[in-house]
């Protein structure tokens, strides 16, 4: 006599279709606006205000309960003359793998911030 | 036979403990001196540990290695490759507009493609920054929320008398 056994699991989260890196943006861009909005380039806080917008953007995505580890890098420069370049590569899986550049500057500076997502496989 | 009783009523992969918890005390960090099992209870609270094990004999297993970092050897293998890519494309060069575009191209490129050839399990992402030396703040951070014990970085500071390269490296361990 054959039995059949069904076992249904619940993932406390869903399973990674790809990253969306629209709600990423909308997320780092309100971190970013919640810190450097109407501030001036100052050195004396600039560290204080990269390390906020790591953090926080970083928070927020995790909040999000999707499968994913991040990696958030955020840059600022103070606006001048000079030249500022940044550049990026990755060797990972492009389907489910993904990234996101947040650019944001206002009278001051220009703020990049980067958001890498891998996704974990189980 | 004793039933097997887990006390923590975890549903899952806390991330925001975990997250706190790993910001909290990562290697390289000064705390204020707290004794062993006064930071042992903050952990306890915090619920970095499995209760397992028979009712009355109850152990504690960390959930994961809260002070774990990737040896040294496997940090300097890939500190060498990179730090050679941006020495062979921006060796001897001035900051030049033209061609900085192309220059961050090729030190991301070679570093990735020389990372991939040392056959190991892993993702990388390289990103590269290339600021013309000035008078100018320049500042930059990252946060990363992954396996301590497996995944790690690597930072590659480069200059010259015209311009500061700032290489990272960060290292996905692939779980097959």
């Amino acid at each position: 006599m054959a039995r059949s056994l069904g076992v249904l699991v619940a993932l406390p989260f869903p399973l990674p279709v790809g990253f969306n890196a629209e709600e990423a943006h909308n997320i780092v861009k309100e971190c970013v606006d919640g810190v450097l909005g109407g501030e001036d380039y100052n050195h004396n806080n600039i560290n204080q205000w990269t390390a906020s917008i790591v953090e926080q953007s970083l928070t927020h995505l995790v909040k999000l309960g999707k499968a994913y580890k991040y990696i958030v890098t955020c840059a600022v420069v103070q606006k001048s003359a000079y030249g500022f370049h940044t550049a990026s590569s990755c060797f990972w899986d492009t389907t489910s793998d993904g990234t996101c550049t947040v650019r944001w500057e206002n009278r001051t500076m220009n703020c990049i911030v980067n958001v890498f997502a891998i996704a974990i496989v189980l | 036979m004793e039933e097997y009783h887990r006390h923590c009523d975890e549903v899952g992969f806390n991330a925001e403990e975990a997250h706190n918890i790993v910001k909290e005390f990562s290697p390289g960090k000064s705390h204020p001196r707290e004794s062993l099992s006064q930071q042992r209870e903050t952990l306890v609270q915090a619920g970095a540990f499995h209760w397992f094990g028979w009712r009355g004999k109850e152990k504690l297993k960390p959930k994961f290695n809260t002070f774990g970092r990737l040896p040294n050897e496997m940090l300097e293998q890939w500190l060498s490759p990179t730090n050679q890519c941006v020495d062979g494309v921006l060796g001897g060069e001035d900051y030049n507009h033209n061609n900085i575009n192309q220059w961050t191209a090729s030190i991301v490129e070679q570093s990735l493609t020389h990372l991939v050839k040392l056959g190991k399990a892993y993702k990388y992402i390289v990103t590269c920054a290339v600021v013309q030396k000035s008078a100018y703040g320049f500042h930059t951070a990252s946060s990363c929320f992954w396996d301590t014990t497996s995944d790690g970085t690597c930072t590659v500071r480069w200059e010259n008398r015209t311009m500061n390269c700032i290489v990272n490296v960060f290292a996905i361990a692939i779980v097959l």
